[in-house]
């Protein structure tokens, strides 16, 4: 699975840096920046696909 | 007990039903929640007038959107629905005012995603790690003195007054560094602003003027204090909110100062709510108290249903800026949406059961802490650990904590508070 996220639709709410802290952070611009684009846990960067209030995570299998 | 038990509801006549009336809001949550119910069955975008208050012109009225999907296919439309006409009050009202007390509440891209990446970066989780452990102590502490009050007193305490309200005050008070001499004066200022004109909050009767008057107070404070900051950082959020850029742009004091009232409004009262009606519902549903104080890792759980369950925001509007249909409805530019998030989260389209407490409710998908969209709590981070604390602090240091009633409810559509929760500490459970 890789994992990309839309900067400019990210409002930075932190929701997936909550589910999944390897893979997102909210970083100094607040705005998300994936730390593993490969994700280990799938479950919970679906999860956290899900859960933004933005729709700013795309996931391809 | 003489608190509300979960009563059958009564039929409802929806003649009898203005959502625009604050004094309808004060009346049973089971006859509140009927009506909820038979406006999202029966009328899902039912039509109300806007009320009246002094100065402030009445304007055509409003759509109520009681059904989960309708609420989240306009809350997922920023540019169809936009916040910047007002998202906190049913009437316009001038853009300075909404923009002063809303905040990033009440403003539309692309200046809210600028102020929100500002704001955003001193709320992440990572951001928020230390002020987590401060909340630990600050909770420690508030129920500490809550039970020395009650051994003052024949082992009563108001739970509003004692417990819920100190946790969030003392946590944003902290994170802004407000100094101790001013927090008495922010929580007074803080009441008036979210009394939704309740007659008992507000000393003289011109709510208006008190309302911008307690909203003047508060902006006075963070102007001195930003100013302070910039001079003499230290290591709060005030000095992250004076220091930080987005694009070389940087808040101004008075954009600080709208910001300060947001977090009292959105963060302050909102949390309040969610714990004193918490301990409410689990006084309500003493079997879910005891699944939920036996089992640490249902406390994740246990706090998201309380946020569904009591819906500490009632609704935000939205005003559509071009003709179009949602959910059946068409509509043209103009007209005024009321999201009713407590009516979205007890659609049983959604949630199974939606009128019982369930602390183990898994999934929760509800919108307490708003829908989809870029308008989305910018607390919810916080407000969950906040939460989490406070609700495993009373199992384990206030078990004998039961709550007496009955609850004094505020007379606000807008939030859904309580005045004052008598309770006893010290009794046999």
């Amino acid at each position: 699975m890789r994992v990309t996220v839309d900067r400019e639709l990210c409002v930075g709410s932190g929701a997936c840096e909550v589910l999944a802290p390897d893979v997102f952070e909210v970083d100094d611009d607040g705005a998300v920046r994936v730390l593993q684009a490969e994700p280990d846990d799938e479950d919970a960067v679906r999860q956290a696909a899900q859960q933004c209030p933005t729709r700013a995570l795309s996931l391809e299998d | 007990m003489s608190v509300e038990a979960p009563i059958p509801p009564a039929d409802v006549d929806l003649a009898t039903v203005d959502l625009s009336d604050r004094e309808w809001w004060v009346r049973p949550p089971a006859e509140r929640h009927a009506a909820l119910d038979r406006l999202r069955a029966e009328r899902p975008f039912a039509f109300f007038a806007e009320p009246e208050i002094p100065g402030i012109p009445a304007g055509p009225g409003y759509h109520a959107v009681t059904r989960y999907a309708d609420l989240e296919a306009i809350s997922s439309q920023p540019a169809v629905f936009c916040s910047g006409k007002g998202a906190v009050s049913m009437q316009d009202v001038p853009a300075e005012l909404h923009e002063f007390y809303g905040s990033l509440i009440s403003m539309d891209d692309p200046r809210h995603a600028k102020i929100r990446r500002i704001v955003s970066k001193t709320f992440t989780p990572r951001m928020l790690e230390r002020t987590l452990d401060s909340v630990r102590t600050i909770v420690d502490d508030v129920l500490a003195r809550a039970r020395a009050t009650a051994e003052a007193d024949d082992g009563a305490i108001d739970v509003v007054a004692d417990l819920a309200a100190p946790i969030p005050l003392r946590v944003i008070c902290d994170m802004m560094g407000v100094p101790e001499a001013d927090r008495p004066g922010v929580l007074a200022n803080s009441n008036i602003v979210l009394s939704g004109g309740d007659p008992e909050l507000i000393e003289n009767d011109d709510p208006l003027t008190a309302f911008l008057t307690a909203g003047m107070e508060m902006a006075t404070l963070m102007e001195r204090l930003a100013a302070e900051r910039l001079a003499d950082p230290r290591d709060d959020l005030t000095t992250a909110l004076v220091r930080y850029e987005v694009d070389g742009e940087r808040l101004s004091h008075q954009e600080i100062a709208s910001f300060f009232i947001l977090l009292l409004v959105a963060g302050n009262e909102t949390t309040r709510n969610a714990i004193s009606q918490g301990l409410l519902a689990l006084e309500e549903w003493p079997q879910e108290r005891a699944r939920w104080a036996a089992d640490p890792s249902l406390d994740r759980t246990g706090v998201e249903e309380v946020v569904r369950w009591v819906s500490p925001v009632t609704w935000m509007r939205r005003t559509a800026t071009q003709d179009g249909e949602v959910g059946g409805h068409r509509f043209t530019a103009g007209e005024k949406f009321l999201l009713f998030y407590n009516a979205a989260n007890r659609d049983p389209e959604v949630f199974a059961d939606p009128q019982r407490f369930d602390v183990g409710r898994d999934p929760n998908p509800h919108v307490g802490f708003g829908s989809k969209g870029p308008h989305f709590c910018l607390g919810a981070h916080l407000a969950r650990r906040e939460l989490q604390v406070t609700f495993r602090a009373v199992f384990e240091q206030l078990p004998d904590l039961e709550v007496t009633g009955p609850p004094h409810r505020l007379a606000s559509s807008f939030v859904n508070g309580l005045k004052r929760l008598p309770a006893r500490i010290g009794g046999t459970r």
